[in-house]
């Protein structure tokens, strides 16, 4: 076994709450939809359930195989190992792009003359560090930095309830469908369908039969506080909401109590950096896991450190500017995902169900 | 005549060398080479061979019986016995009174006569080896014997100069025992034995260390502790093969589970009722002779911000108490390093009349926030050391010299900001709140790498660096149970003792993370309430 930890149920449901703020926190989910942000993120949270269920049935239906196991059971060795390779490259991207995310956003609002590579490097230092140690540890690390990101995401929105304006919201669903479909699909593959990465860490639950309740009770944690984050930011910001890039941010720079408590982004950005922590661990982990059962390694501690230096490099090199960023992130990433995110796991799925696959499998292992 | 010298051989040499290398030197005993006699005559020559130049040892051949036909032997380590028992009771016995038998004795009973009719002292044993015999001599019995008898008695007068049972200087209370461990590891099991009367109270001796001889004692309950805690405990001092083990620390350091962590992993305490209320939780405590601390195992980090008197104080005060703890413990570890980045980095996140007044002060100093913070809990840290080692009348000099020259004449010089000095004073009456003193000193110790990197990278270094000690923190265990046990993993029925401190009444079952066998740690229903009163004690039945 690569992967000696196991995780609890309420492990795995900090887990996936923590994994879906991530880097939602800084990049809100459903922007297009402007004002009705908010209720793009229901929508996508309701959808995204349906794709959670997907996943959480072929974890069930193989219980204590990961993703890449899964892939060869159903398609045989080497489609299965290109699937599994695809995948792999999926969370490998993914992790380089929150980084990227997250390293953009230090450099663009708070330290505008330090190079984006020192902030690539340490917190890739620190993941590595988390993955080194398995997904008990960060699975464990989850329980302690949700905690901390939910109050201080209640308590901002308490400290910011005298600068909300409710009439902003209004009025409700005052825009074309198309443009709301859009944005709610925009919400379900970012970030609720990442969770997809979760078929790599559903293998190691003590008992798996809980997948299916933890993981729907995560994201709706998640998307909670997601829509709670949207509503404040919208009812702060106003009309001037969809303008601002990181507009949580933004929102969190007017508190203003009293001239004392004042500009408190700075201690809110610490809750955004341990969420991206957290999605990053588990992709890089993901990756890292995924990457040593491809080549059936004895362990994957040697591949932590160069798959994290591919990573920073990666995130260097594939965007020349935040702007850039941004626009993949909006404009091609919802495309980008379709076969990761829905195609091969409902694709899976029919295949396992038509080939009877799980008892096909006991038998073989008999 | 002349005589001639031949030269040496190769072989010859090396022997004639061998020779003139061991005569003076005194080589180690093997006991091996010895063994018990029955001639008392060549027993002596033994012991006298064994315990030469060894001024402290007392070897005392006598003749019993009426007509003085036994020969007997006496052998013990002056300053290790009583030698008012041995006087008194011993000799006196045998060599006057002999219970009264006198005429029976002859040299073949003398043995079993002695052994069951005339030595009149409590404990007494039978020793069958000379390995066991040094032994016994070394830790302060009396070896007897007589002639014609291969097996010696060891009889038991152990007696030494020992500190007296005093208030323990390092965990005073204001309410609570006030007794604490010695020296002696006999009174430090009677002081436990004393608060835990049931023969569930296990103490189990193993004894490390080749020339110090260590006792250790290895104290359970067992109808709670996890066997499984208990059986690792074992397995892991039975591998410690070291020459001496002179305090507790020896043995923490050689059963940790993670040895380079930087986090005590054990805690140790110096009262009995801590280790009592510990071992009645499910733990083990470790007994070292020769020092007062206990180590008790398996050890959670909540542990560390508790003290035994949140149990005896009422329960708002202690909850409140657990509280500050914690929150001087982020301050010890993190005050220094947010006035670095605040005032490096984000300057807007002060409120501006004290960013003015920051700034003020700051405008004379050369120096950045960070060095001037390094150099001030560098300077700090010297003047607490320096308090420490210095003999009393002199500490109080050095006291001045901190609070005159580094507080005053410092900041007047323009050499460092009055703000900074504010936040070193802080955070070390912060760090000095803790009540474990192994815990301040690692938190000091993560303090300057946080202060560094918060210097460098600001609150994102921060954030970085709580990152990483909360990761190291979860792949932490002690004995199997996970160091930040009833927060991560998740334990919500634990977190009442956590943080909190709730009544004593709602105290129902021990904590969970140590498994022990049995949960449940009182009655049902055991909050005083009216019924209650009226009933005969038998809960809520009334």
């Amino acid at each position: 076994m690569l992967e000696k930890g196991k995780i609890s149920s309420s492990q795995l449901t900090f887990l996936i709450a923590g994994f879906t703020l991530g880097s939602s926190l800084i990049l809100s989910p459903g922007l297009v939809a402007g004002h009705d942000a908010w209720l793009a993120v229901l929508a996508g949270l309701g959808s995204s359930l349906l794709i959670a269920f997907i996943y959480t049935t072929l974890a069930v239906k193989f219980p204590g195989k990961t993703l890449v196991q899964i892939n060869d059971i159903i398609f045989g060795p080497y489609l299965g190992k290109l699937i599994t390779i695809g995948y792999l490259w999926y969370f490998f991207h993914l992790a380089s792009l929150v980084l990227r995310n997250f390293s953009d956003f230090f450099v663009g609002l708070i330290y505008p003359e330090t190079p984006i590579i020192v902030f690539l490097i340490f917190i890739t230092l620190t993941c590595a560090s988390a993955v080194r140690n398995g997904i008990e540890v960060i699975a464990r690390t989850s329980i302690i930095l949700l905690f901390v990101t939910a109050c201080a995401t209640f308590l901002t929105t308490v400290l910011l309830v005298k600068d909300m304006e409710f009439t902003n919201l209004l009025p409700v669903l005052d825009l074309p469908l198309k443009q709301f479909i859009k944005a709610s699909y925009a919400a379900t593959t970012f970030p609720f369908g990442e969770t997809v990465v979760f078929l790599m860490v559903i293998a190691f639950l003590e008992n798996t039969k809980q997948a299916k309740p933890s993981v729907t009770l995560g994201l709706i944690l998640a998307g909670i506080l997601l829509v709670v984050a949207s509503v404040r930011n919208i009812s702060v910001l106003g009309v001037t909401e969809p303008i601002h890039t990181y507009d949580s941010y933004q929102a969190v720079r007017l508190i203003n109590i009293g001239e004392i408590l004042t500009r408190l982004e700075i201690i809110v950005v610490g809750n955004f950096l341990a969420m991206g922590f957290l999605k990053i661990s588990v992709l890089y982990y993901g990756t890292v896991l995924g990457t040593a059962q491809l080549l059936n390694l004895r362990s994957y501690l040697p591949l932590v450190l160069p798959i994290g230096i591919l990573m920073v490099i990666l995130s260097i090199l594939q965007f020349e500017s935040t702007i850039e960023n941004i626009h993949f992130a909006f404009d091609i990433y919802p495309y980008y995902v379709i076969p990761f995110q829905f195609g091969i796991p409902l694709f899976s799925l029919i295949v396992a169900v038509v080939r009877g696959l799980p008892k096909k499998a006991k038998e073989g292992s008999k | 005549m002349r005589r001639v010298i031949r030269p040496l051989d190769m072989d010859q040499w090396k022997e004639k060398r061998q020779q003139k290398n061991t005569k003076p030197v005194d080589i180690a005993i093997d006991l091996k080479d010895y063994a018990l006699e029955k001639d008392i005559g060549k027993n002596e020559q033994n012991y006298r061979t064994i315990f030469r130049k060894c001024s402290d040892v007392v070897i005392r051949p006598f003749k019993l019986g009426t007509n003085c036909e036994v020969k007997a032997l006496l052998v013990y380590v002056d300053g290790l016995i009583d030698k008012s028992l041995v006087n008194n009771f011993l000799m006196r016995s045998v060599m006057l009174l002999m219970g009264g038998k006198e005429h029976l004795m002859i040299r073949e009973n003398s043995f079993d006569l002695l052994k069951d009719c005339v030595i009149n002292i409590g404990e007494v044993s039978v020793e069958d080896t000379i390995e066991k015999a040094i032994d016994k001599i070394l830790v302060g019995e009396c070896i007897f014997m007589v002639d014609g008898h291969r097996e010696v008695l060891s009889v038991s007068v152990r007696g030494w100069e020992a500190r007296g049972i005093s208030e323990p200087d390092t965990e005073a209370v204001v309410r609570g025992p006030r007794e604490g461990f010695t020296e002696t590891l006999r009174f430090n099991t009677a002081m436990l034995r004393r608060k835990i009367k049931s023969p569930d109270l296990k103490i189990e001796i193993k004894t490390k260390g080749k020339y110090t001889k260590t006792d250790i004692a290895v104290c359970y309950i067992s109808a709670l502790s996890n066997q499984g805690v208990i059986h690792e405990v074992f397995k892991r001092i039975d591998r410690i093969d070291i020459d001496g083990i002179l305090e507790s620390s020896y043995i923490e350091e050689l059963i940790e589970d993670e040895p380079w962590s930087p986090f005590p992993q054990i805690e140790y305490t110096e009262r009995p009722d801590v280790v009592a209320a510990n071992l009645m939780e499910g733990r083990v405590a470790i007994m070292v002779d020769g020092t007062p601390f206990v180590l008790i195992v398996p050890t959670i980090f909540a542990q560390f911000l508790q003290s035994s008197e949140d149990y005896y104080q009422r329960f708002y005060l202690s909850s409140l108490f657990r509280m500050g703890r914690f929150l001087a413990l982020n301050i010890a570890l993190l005050l220094p390093s947010i006035y670095v980045a605040a005032t490096t980095f984000h300057q807007e996140m002060i409120p501006t009349s004290l960013l003015v007044s920051i700034a003020n002060q700051r405008e004379g100093v050369p120096f950045p926030a960070l060095l001037e913070a390094l150099v001030m809990e560098f300077t700090f840290e010297l003047l607490r050391e320096a308090g420490i080692r210095l003999p009393k009348p002199i500490g109080q000099a050095v006291s001045i010299v901190g609070a005159l020259v580094i507080g005053d004449a410092a900041v007047a010089a323009g050499l460092v900001s009055p703000a900074m000095v504010i936040v070193v004073a802080i955070t070390a009456i912060a760090s000095f709140s803790l009540p474990a003193f192994n815990m301040a000193i690692t938190l000091r110790i993560l303090r300057f790498p946080i202060t560094f990197l918060a210097g460098m990278l600001g609150f994102y270094g921060i954030i970085l660096a709580l990152l990483a000690i909360l990761i190291h923190l979860t792949s932490l265990r002690s004995f199997g149970v996970p160091y930040l046990a009833p927060v991560a993993p998740f334990r919500l029925d634990e977190l009442r003792d956590v943080l909190l401190r709730v009544p004593w009444w709602r105290m129902d079952y021990r904590p969970e993370s140590m498994e022990p066998r049995d949960k449940r740690r009182q009655g049902e229903r055991q909050k005083p309430s009216p019924e209650n009163r009226n009933g005969k004690g038998d809960g809520g039945n009334a």
